[in-house]
């Protein structure tokens, strides 16, 4: 009797210690927020709107991802550029115009999508949310909305100027709901253009006239809107825009600082790069190692870097002499992402928009208008903060070929050259030169890209088109 | 008057005692088995003592015991025999008969103990002694390839200390990881991963479960089969056992069955490039210098194997002793060993581990027993980058020229010094010397890991029992990264102001089992036996991480952070998953003639939504041994049973800890937080289900000297758990939500076969083999859209198709007119790449799904073993049909002329040349139309001797005066011999565990890509007991 007592005494104490287990089964996780608790309070919608734009520091938009990303494929795919011999080929479909719907840059697609799920996602949170700096979030996340769907529209569709079937040509799906089960269709060219104007101009006039470092301000948003103007051939309205654009441009003296982090003249919307915050070394994009191991994937075109003249301080901002002396190679470097001043790490902060192209916007659109006097004023504007001296006094065809050439030096390396000739409706020539600082060495590939190819419009990539049956294909993939 | 009569029978007994001495007397003898073999290991015991010996090699014992006492005769897998002892014992032959319940292994399922002759369902036990002639390999799961049918295994790779992808029955998730089987350990859910950390010395026995009979007792994490693994114990009543095992032997790269170019031969073919209009050969020694020159013999001079630079002879080492035993109470197991394989490369250590373990029993009162199995072990190893870039070293041993030395040269052929005098590395044309960068980038981590189970039962009566266990698992891991300042990859990518960059991240990992059953046995006189389970239990397991990244370090020599001059990354994680289970399980046999179990159980897990956490899971199953029918006379014939068993299983794996919860996750940004969508959540979330049917048969004749198995299995799983892509234009984090959608089914036959073709006296010979022929479809997949599975290269997921099918434009062979690669279009005609496309406006994908598939067809292996008096030959041969994989190393070193900087196989000269060349790689003058293809897609066919071992046991005369009880040396080769048509080495697993890791592989075998290559050794060892 007593040893059965024994017995169940032990059996009581052992089960005793786990009874409470049934309620174990809910389990909150400890390093995630639920959604709807993560957008009540003013601070809340402070980080939601920094998280729009931390999407554009992904690999694919302007991070360096190896496939190609917005941060370089506008050169690579142009004439700005030679692939290097000595590097890893990253990239090389991109500039060999060897992109199909198997190799194609599909992180950029994903990436500016995931920031248009968060700008919306931002919007439909603010709908119950009535506290401070409301307007002025919303304006944000309507310009990175529009942003992204700008980027994504000339990169995948034709530009308005391109051609004249380009507006009723198909575009991007533009998404104004944070829906996780879209399958959108492709809007045209002109629906997508018409809404970026729209959130554009929405954000003009809400959005704050200075925010703090790494996100847009009035300027930010005029200096794009001048640009959606420009690509959909409104060219007073791109005028306007640009005018509304009050940052001054970088003087000439602080041109190779800025390139080197130590001046932020003419920024009008950077997001700083610091080790300990972000802390992503995007400079490999164009080559690795120091100015004596240099493993570039990508050199300065040899017909560009002669386009810099001594008097441009350009060229000593954005190219550098570099050698791998191992392998007994000279180079013309891309530097504009090299890194600060005694680092090679590429190590350095993201410029995406700066006040010398609404300059070169205005003055494109003011020759456009034929108000040629004016386009060279504007155009001098930026040339006397450039050269030490100059010509100048171009008329005509010369004064667009001289618009066109200052947009291609000043915004060199700089996600605009492919848009540039695209819309333009130019070919792609590259010189026939080697990837060696002398023009010698191994030329690229492929040299040309007719005007009007294909190849102007990426493809989607296949998995985008399985994933999405509503999308349709560009022509000719 | 009391005292007075206890000295007194003091006295008596100590006459007594004298009297017994007197009495005691030597008993000697031979025990064989029913077939006159001698049997060594017969546990001789004096019963209700815990004197006792055993029968050495030749079957032969001796005792000391006194008239009126009883020997007991006790062998696994022969019926205990006891003998009395009368004044005129003297000599005692003994035939032991076997016992046909317990001739094949005992079987483990983790809540109970079961012979195979009661058992209605499929599994397979591997014993301890089979393991012991296996033991190079130092994982578990590399252990079970080729062991037992349907079980398909393959090596992850090469690297010392690296487990294998264990698939029981096929792939039965879509999901990286849920397709692993469960292994448990005393108890203990164990991670796949953390198998090399248990030394295959303290295992009695692994039991492979494979149907739903047995796996539905698993409940949640059955689905993908079980993998119980025991630790040893002791015997009671024997005195300690003492065995020292230990061998030592080399380990080298299997050599290359394809020839890279030496020096001179790259360099003629780099002329031939640039012949060829390769404009990108210009730069390189076979352009720049001329034939016969003096810088030409400069590089020939100096030109050397990079696989001789790159790798070593490596040692593999283990040492392990252990002392089991036990008293009339209690037993006891205590081992402790070491064990060290250094791998292949030259300048990194390799793996070593440490382990000790105790295993003891008590019983503590007559109705109550505790037990506690506790092993701790702790694995350093260090770790080669493992990627498909410059920084691996097994690339570049194929990738880097033979004429570009190790060192930068002096125009005078001597080693290029630094100021500090120290040879300086050559980067290569690759731009980064390996060999200097494994000591500048050193990367290892140590596991430490806590197996403990600790147990209690309580008898109530004889029928009733209730057992309390409580397992933990507790996993410590450390990583350390260290890119030292001054290193090769700090002079590249490094901040001259931040010299050196150093990652620590670790990982402490708790799986914590409380389990309660409750147990109703009971066996009749009239043959019912009837064992009744009922299961409570409740798992917990917690994550805990941490990482932190610092830079500035003022010297190499510092590895620890706190001299850094600053953190740039410091995170912790946690997460937790809990289970809660309520089963009952019965089993229930009629004179072990008619056999019938059944089970139910209960699973609540905490990943799923609301309202669905729990599922029930549920099987039956039948037997029929005709074998023991009174009117079955068929002498031969030993067991003929039939067996059926239906079941289903549920799974967990493969979605997130919080799946059902939308989430956000919070990143740093200039100026504060930022928010960022991580999860969007699904509270549809439910268990994956597997039905799983089975028929089996097994048949054992001739005194079971023929041992068969066979078994059809049907398995089916729906509710698959998937992350399902979104539309890439919806923005979703991770590019999907997670939910249950899909339907697989995997079907297969299996056939396992063993003959002693002699068994004699002093000579046993057995063969014996076993494979498993799969098939898999795809029934369903979400919206009948194809998938292509993240984490592979060019897998594609088709409803109605096979699983894991390579998605790929076929390679046409070279266009002999004009030498141009071809490639066939959808219509099945010979294109061009640009026809491709032009020919074809509206669709340009040509890539088709044609059976190809990563999984073999069959798999499985044989082995043959004689034994001749002390003498023991055994190999084990392992072999896979079927699969392909597709092989991105010949295509690193046949490039066309696309890559001439690095080296390539001689096979690359064979370019087509004149019109009419065939069987031919293009001509590198198209070699921009070279384009990824199926032309580099091999079969993965091979059969591979895994195991070879020459051993001999000493005769027990001549250990009879040594105090050694057994002694066996052997000797040891693994991988040996291949034989294979596959372009390298057929064993893939992983194809670059940088870019899809062990983790997150969905189709292992995929493709090579430069992962640790498979290794051979040769090994000589010694087992001694005393």
């Amino acid at each position: 009797m007593k040893k059965l007592v024994y017995k169940i005494f032990s059996l009581v104490f052992i089960a005793g210690v786990y009874t409470s287990c049934d309620d174990s089964l809910d389990q909150i996780p400890f390093d995630n927020l639920s959604s709807d608790t993560a957008f009540i309070t003013a601070a809340d919608f402070e980080n939601g709107i920094r998280g729009v734009y931390n999407g554009l520091t992904a690999p694919g938009y302007y991070g360096s991802s190896d496939a190609g990303s917005l941060l370089s494929f506008p050169d690579i795919i142009s004439d700005n550029v030679t692939l290097a011999q000595r590097g890893r080929r990253s990239k090389a479909y991109l500039h060999e115009f060897q992109y199909l719907p198997s190799a194609s840059p599909t992180g950029f697609y994903v990436n500016a999508y995931s920031v248009i799920f968060r700008a919306n996602n931002i919007l439909f949170q603010l709908d119950g949310f009535n506290g401070d700096n409301k307007a002025s979030i919303e304006a944000e996340a309507r310009a990175l909305r529009a942003m992204a769907h700008f980027d994504l529209v000339r990169t995948y569709g034709k530009i308005p100027t391109q051609s004249a079937d380009a507006n009723e040509s198909l575009g991007v799906a533009y998404l104004t709901d944070p829906d996780p089960l879209a399958e959108p269709a492709r809007n045209t060219v002109g629906e997508v253009y018409q809404n970026i104007v729209e959130d554009l101009t929405f954000a003009a006039a809400n959005i704050n006239v200075d925010n703090p470092e790494g996100r847009m301000g009035r300027d930010a948003v005029n200096v794009l809107l001048s640009r959606a103007y420009l690509y959909m051939g409104q060219w007073q309205n791109a005028i306007d825009a640009a005018n509304n654009v009050t940052t001054p441009i970088a003087p000439r003296s602080s041109v190779v600082d800025i390139w080197e982090d130590s001046s932020q003249d003419g920024l009008v919307f950077y997001i700083p790069n610091e080790a300990t915050v972000l802390n992503l070394n995007i400079g490999v994009t164009w080559s690795q190692g120091g100015l004596t191991s240099l493993i570039p994937e990508y050199v300065v075109s040899f017909e560009f870097y002669n386009k810099f003249n001594d008097e441009d301080i350009r060229k000593e901002a954005y190219t550098l002499p570099a050698a791998n002396n191992a392998s007994g190679l000279q180079f013309n470097a891309i530097k504009k992402l090299f890194g600060r001043p005694g680092q090679s790490n590429g190590l350095v902060d993201f410029k995406i928009l700066r006040a010398e192209e609404a300059l070169l916007n205005k003055a494109e659109a003011q020759f456009e208008l034929s108000q040629t006097g004016q386009a060279l004023s504007t155009l001098n504007q930026l040339r006397d903060q450039r050269y030490t001296s100059y010509a100048g006094g171009e008329a005509g065809n010369a004064l667009r070929d001289a618009i066109r050439l200052e947009r291609r030096l000043e915004f060199a390396f700089e996600y605009q050259r492919f848009f540039d000739l695209k819309r333009w409706g130019q070919p792609i020539q590259r010189g026939a030169f080697g990837d060696l600082a002398d023009g010698t060495g191994t030329p690229s590939e492929n040299l040309t890209l007719p005007a009007g190819d294909i190849k102007f419009q990426l493809p989607f990539s296949s998995s985008s088109l399985d994933l999405n049956p509503n999308l349709v294909q560009n022509p000719g993939y | 008057m009391t005292t007075k009569f206890r000295g007194f029978l003091t006295l008596l007994l100590a006459l007594v005692v004298q009297l017994s001495f007197a009495q005691q007397k030597t008993i000697s003898g031979t025990v064989t088995d029913d077939i006159d073999l001698p049997l060594p290991g017969v546990n001789v015991i004096i019963k209700g003592t815990t004197t006792g010996t055993q029968s050495d090699f030749d079957g032969n014992f001796s005792i000391n015991a006194e008239p009126g006492q009883t020997l007991v005769f006790s062998y696994i897998g022969f019926a205990t025999q006891e003998v009395p002892i009368t004044l005129a014992t003297n000599t005692l032959n003994l035939r032991l008969q076997p016992d046909a319940a317990v001739l094949d292994a005992v079987v483990v399922t983790g809540y109970t103990r079961r012979n195979q002759t009661v058992q209605t369902s499929a599994v397979v036990a591997i014993s301890a002694e089979e393991i012991n002639q296996l033991t190079p390999t130092t994982s578990i799961d590399n252990l079970l390839q080729g062991k037992a049918a349907g079980v398909q295994v393959t090596a992850a790779n090469g690297k010392p200390g690296q487990g294998a992808f264990v698939r029981i029955r096929g792939m039965g998730s879509l999901v990286a990881g849920a397709s692993s089987p469960l292994y448990v350990v005393d108890g203990a859910p164990v991670r796949e991963q953390d198998l090399a950390s248990i030394s295959n010395e303290d295992i009695e026995n692994i039991t492979i479960l494979k149907d739903a009979a047995v796996t539905a007792q698993y409940g949640s994490r059955g689905a993908n089969g079980v993998v119980v693994i025991t630790t040893k114990t002791g015997n009671r009543n024997r005195d300690a056992v003492v065995r020292f095992s230990s061998r030592y032997g080399t380990i080298n790269k299997i050599k290359d069955n394809f020839t890279m170019m030496n020096a001179e031969q790259k360099m003629q073919y780099e002329a031939e490039m640039f012949a060829l209009g390769v404009a990108a050969a210009s730069t390189r020694p076979g352009v720049t210098t001329e034939p016969g020159s003096e810088e030409r013999q400069f590089l020939l001079n100096n030109s050397r194997d990079w696989q001789d630079i790159m790798l070593r002879n490596g040692v593999i080492q283990s040492t392990n002793v252990s002392f089991s035993g036990g008293a009339e109470r209690m037993d006891y197991f205590f081992s402790t060993g070491y064990d060290r394989n250094t791998g292949i490369i030259d300048n990194i250590k390799g793996f070593e581990r440490i382990n000790s373990r105790l295993n003891l029993n008590f019983d503590a009162k007559d109705w109550l027993t505790i037990g506690a199995n506790v092993g701790y072990t702790r694995s350093l190893s260090d770790e080669p980058r493992d990627r498909n870039n410059v920084q691996n070293p097994f690339r570049a041993m194929y990738i880097y020229n033979p004429y570009e030395p190790e060192f930068q040269l002096n125009p005078d052929g001597t080693v290029e010094l630094d100021e500090n005098g120290n040879p300086i590395y050559n980067p290569t044309h690759q731009g980064f010397s390996i060999r200097g960068a494994l000591l500048s980038e050193p990367e290892n981590t140590v596991t430490n890991l806590l197996l403990a189970s600790v147990n209690t039962t309580v008898k109530f009566s004889p029928n009733w029992n209730y057992t309390f266990s409580a397992a933990f698992n507790h996993v410590n891991y450390r990583r350390e990264s260290y890119s030292k300042p001054g290193g090769i990859l700090q002079n590249i990518i490094g901040d001259p102001d931040f010299p050196g960059l150093k990652t620590d991240n670790g990982a402490q990992r708790l799986d914590m089992t409380l389990s309660n059953r409750l147990n109703y046995n009971i066996n009749t006189d009239s043959g019912h036996n009837l064992n009744v389970l009922g299961l409570f239990e409740y798992n917990f397991n917690e994550n805990n991480f941490y990482r932190v990244t610092s830079r500035g370090f003022p010297s190499a020599a510092l590895t620890t952070q706190i001299n850094a001059a600053e953190v740039t990354i410091g995170t912790t994680n946690r997460n937790r998953l809990t289970l809660v289970s309520y089963g009952l399980f019965a089993d229930y046999n009629f004179k072990e003639r008619y056999l019938a179990s059944a089970s139910i159980r209960t699973d609540g897990s905490s990943n799923f939504g609301k309202g669905n956490e729990f599922g029930t899971f549920y099987s039956a199953s039948l037997g029929w041994n005709i074998a023991k029918e009174e009117f079955f006379s068929v002498d031969a014939v030993n067991d003929l049973k039939i067996r059926a068993s239906y079941g289903t299983v549920g799974n967990r794996n493969g979605i997130d800890r919080y799946a059902p919860r939308d989430l956000v996750v919070f990143d740093s940004y200039p100026g504060g937080s930022s928010t960022i969508p991580s999860n969007i959540g699904n509270p549809e979330l439910k268990w994956e289900t597997t039905k799983t049917s089975n028929i089996g048969l097994e048949l054992n004749m001739f005194n079971n000297r023929l041992r068969t198995v066979f078994d059809y299995f049907e398995r089916n799983t729906t509710d698959l758990l998937f992350n399902i892509p979104t539309a890439h234009e919806a923005g979703v984090p991770g590019g999907g939500i997670a939910g249950n959608l899909g339907e697989i089914e995997n079907k297969g036959f299996e056939v396992s076969i063993q003959a002693d073709l002699i068994r004699k006296p002093g000579l046993l010979w057995t063969v014996g083999g076993n494979a498993g022929f799969m098939k898999n479809k795809i029934i369903e997949l979400p919206d009948g859209e194809d998938i292509a599975p993240p984490t592979t290269f060019n897998i594609l997921w088709r409803e109605g198709e096979s699983l894991n099918q390579h998605y790929l434009l076929r390679y046409a062979g070279v266009d002999p007119d004009t030498g141009r690669p071809l490639y066939l279009g959808i219509d099945g005609n010979a294109y061009t790449s640009d026809e491709l496309v032009s020919l074809f406006p509206e669709d340009t994908d040509h890539r088709v799904l044609n059976g190809r598939s990563t999984i073999p067809e069959v798999e499985g292996g044989f082995f043959n073993s004689i034994t001749y008096k002390g003498w023991g030959l055994r190999t084990d041969f392992v072999f896979k049909v079927g699969n392909y994989i597709n092989n991105f190393v010949r295509a690193a070193i046949e490039t066309d002329g696309n890559n001439p900087a690095g080296n390539h196989h001689v096979g690359a000269f064979n370019y087509w040349q004149q019109p009419g060349d065939t069987n031919v790689l293009p001509s590198p003058i198209y070699r921009t139309e070279v384009i990824a293809s199926d032309r580099f897609l091999e079969k993965g066919d091979f059969i591979r001797m895994r195991n070879i071992v020459l051993s001999y046991t000493f005769p027990s005369e001549l250990l009879e005066r040594s105090p050694i009880n057994s002694l066996r040396v052997y000797a040891q080769g693994q991988n040996l011999l291949t034989f294979t048509e596959f372009f390298g080495d057929p064993e893939v697993g992983i194809s670059s565990g940088e870019t899809i890791n062990f983790v997150n592989t969905v189709a292992p075998g995929e493709a090579t890509l430069f992962s640790y290559p498979q290794t051979k050794s040769i090994q000589v060892g010694v087992d001694v007991s005393f």
